[in-house]
């Protein structure tokens, strides 16, 4: 288990609109990357070009070597693909544990095994305490924990995180800035899509920013986060004297 | 951790800090942490054994009642049906309207094959009820491309299709004169002269029915199905094949209802295809015994069948002879009232009744 992900000139047409154009990057074991860009930009679209929810017009992903491309989010998620959505995506109607054994089943056929494993993760995300409850009277952040250890017990070569810290209060978001450090320690590749870029300088080994559906720099969070072509898509173009 | 990749790292540091890592949500003073208990097959298996033992005994002092009896059977032949139904309709969130083809394509396998063939319709069951889901899937597999509303539609128009080839095909289904089956008593025939071997018979189909949906609701499947149901997104997200998984669920269900067909024809001796098809008569109202019961619950279709049916013999009986059509009425009132204010069903309207009692609401 390794989870290097290769994007290879990624593009994905819709109509008129090049939402991805030609997006190349690598991702190494045990790395946490992240993408940043203005909104519309394409992040959640490139997202989806991971995971499988769309097919790409042009271009390849690997995951450790092996091409994806062509298969289905559910296969994706087999072979090691873990995610979160923007818009929290919980099962209303199952439990918290439930929702996380449902993850858990793709690798352990068995009741107890999965409850076993899906109440682990809900212990890592600090749900532990919510595990009888209803998903559907959790709260926006423990939501979005929930879809994190949902995401964790698929046991996942890669975790890709969409926006996982929007919504989120000061202290709720140094919680789950935590809990991501603790994770990539122990050894999970992450590729995160964030908007505070705060977070992004505190937690990045290293930055992808994406403009108009291309990549526009990547480098590391301190270089990035100066780059005057960065601060122009972010900001505008200041009015020169 | 020393090998932090491999896969059990997490679940091992998990369980070697119990709620230590949990961010100080976890409230001070709480023990280690166990996995709560999940509801397994054999963990309710007890509960399941005590409702089918109520039901026997309502068979049992039912006995000397025809009349009971006759209504009891009829119940109980609904109860399997609702529950079987629900699998797909209510856990799989799959509202099909089109179940009735099922219960005719097992009716007819086993009857034909107990006409010509001269096969016990206790064998004659098995191969029904792997017809039915054979067709269930086959026609299930475009259908299921469409959600919600569209699916219920389309599942009624199946119904439609049915009936046109069921009137056309005399030779299998005795076109719009009907099938007859002989009046020839014996065990091997499934004919008896009493009522009771019946009532023990669809007994026994309810609890068939009954058992299979508490195996399947406690199992992947079974969490596979209401992943599914509530988004499908998420599902996909979480590795699991959505449509196979929707394919799985409606062929069970289609399987229990061929079961209930053939034993229906059976018992009634004779039907032709638009009774079979009738949508009033089964197709809609083995979803609205769910509904009404509680979709999605493992009990729900049993009670919404010892409710709707006894209740609508009552009304026939009481408004039937006033005009025309007068009982379907007040029936169609009250199933109305109930979509309105049990909107869970009655298993859903007594969870939360007891929810109350225990937080000790008045």
């Amino acid at each position: 288990m390794s989870g290097a992900l290769s994007v290879q000139g990624v593009s994905k047409r819709f109509g008129g609109l090049l939402a991805v154009d030609d997006v190349s990057f690598d991702v190494q074991p045990g790395e946490l990357v992240s993408i940043i860009g203005p909104n519309g930009a394409g992040k959640t679209t490139l997202f989806n070009l991971l995971t499988g929810q769309l097919a790409p017009s042009a271009g390849r992903v690997l995951l450790d070597g092996r091409d994806v491309s062509g298969l289905s989010p559910n296969r994706r998620a087999e072979i090691g693909f873990g995610r979160t959505f923007q818009i929290s995506q919980t099962l209303t109607s199952l439990t918290t544990l439930e929702n996380a054994m449902v993850g858990a089943f793709l690798h352990h056929r068995r009741i107890p095994d999965a409850a076993r494993r899906a109440f682990a993760m809900l212990e890592l995300v600090g749900l532990g305490h919510r595990a009888g409850v209803r998903a559907g009277v959790l709260t926006l952040s423990e939501r979005k924990r929930l879809e994190v250890a949902r995401a964790l017990a698929l046991d996942p070569k890669i975790v890709l995180l969409d926006e996982v810290m929007a919504g989120l209060n000061p202290t709720e978001i140094h919680e789950v800035v935590e809990l991501v450090q603790r994770l990539n320690r122990e050894g999970h590749t992450f590729l995160v899509i964030e908007h505070n870029l705060k977070v992004v300088r505190q937690f990045s080994h290293r930055v992808i920013v994406l403009e108009r559906g291309g990549k526009l720099a990547e480098g590391t969070a301190e270089d990035v986060l100066s780059n005057p072509r960065v601060v122009e898509a972010y900001v505008g173009k200041g009015r020169r004297p | 951790m020393g090998k932090p990749s491999s896969a059990a790292a997490p679940l091992a540091a998990a369980e070697a800090r119990p709620g230590r890592d949990g961010q100080g949500q976890v409230p001070a003073g709480r023990t280690a942490a166990r996995t709560p208990e999940v509801g397994t097959f054999a963990r309710e298996l007890p509960l399941m054994a005590l409702v089918l033992a109520l039901l026997a005994g309502l068979i049992f002092a039912a006995s000397g009642d025809t009349f009971t009896l006759n209504i009891l059977s009829t119940a109980f032949l609904f109860a399997g049906l609702a529950s079987a139904w629900n699998l797909i309709g209510g856990f799989g969130g799959q509202f099909s309207l089109g179940h009735s083809v099922f219960f005719a394509v097992g009716a007819y396998t086993t009857a034909n094959l107990y006409l010509r063939a001269g096969v016990s319709p206790w064998f004659g069951l098995i191969p029904g009820a792997a017809l039915a889901a054979l067709v269930a899937a086959l026609v299930s597999w475009p259908v299921f491309r469409l959600r919600g509303p569209f699916f219920a539609i389309a599942t009624m128009a199946l119904t439609e299709v049915a009936l046109a080839l069921g009137n056309y095909f005399e030779s299998v289904t005795g076109g719009t004169r009907g099938l007859s089956i002989p009046f020839r008593l014996g065990f091997a025939n499934m004919i008896f002269r009493d009522r009771l071997s019946y009532a023990v018979l669809v007994y026994g189909f309810a609890a068939l029915c009954l058992l299979v949906v508490l195996a399947v609701v406690r199992s992947r499947l079974g969490y596979y199905l209401q992943a599914v149901r509530d988004n499908e997104q998420a599902a996909r997200a979480a590795g699991i094949d959505v449509t196979r998984t929707k394919l799985a669920g409606m062929a069970i269900s289609a399987a229990l209802t061929g079961v209930g067909g053939g034993l229906f024809l059976m018992s009634v001796r004779t039907a032709d295809p638009a009774s079979l098809l009738s949508l009033f008569e089964f197709g809609v109202k083995f979803a609205l015994i769910a509904l009404i019961g509680g979709l999605g619950t493992v009990y729900g279709p049993l009670l919404g069948a010892l409710l709707i049916v006894p209740l609508e013999n009552w009304l026939r009986a009481e408004f039937g002879g006033l005009a025309p059509g007068a009982n379907v009425i007040v029936l169609s009132l009250i199933l109305i009232l109930a979509s309105l204010f049990l909107k869970r069903g009655i298993v859903g309207a007594l969870q939360s009744a007891a929810d109350r009692l225990r937080r000790g609401w008045p």
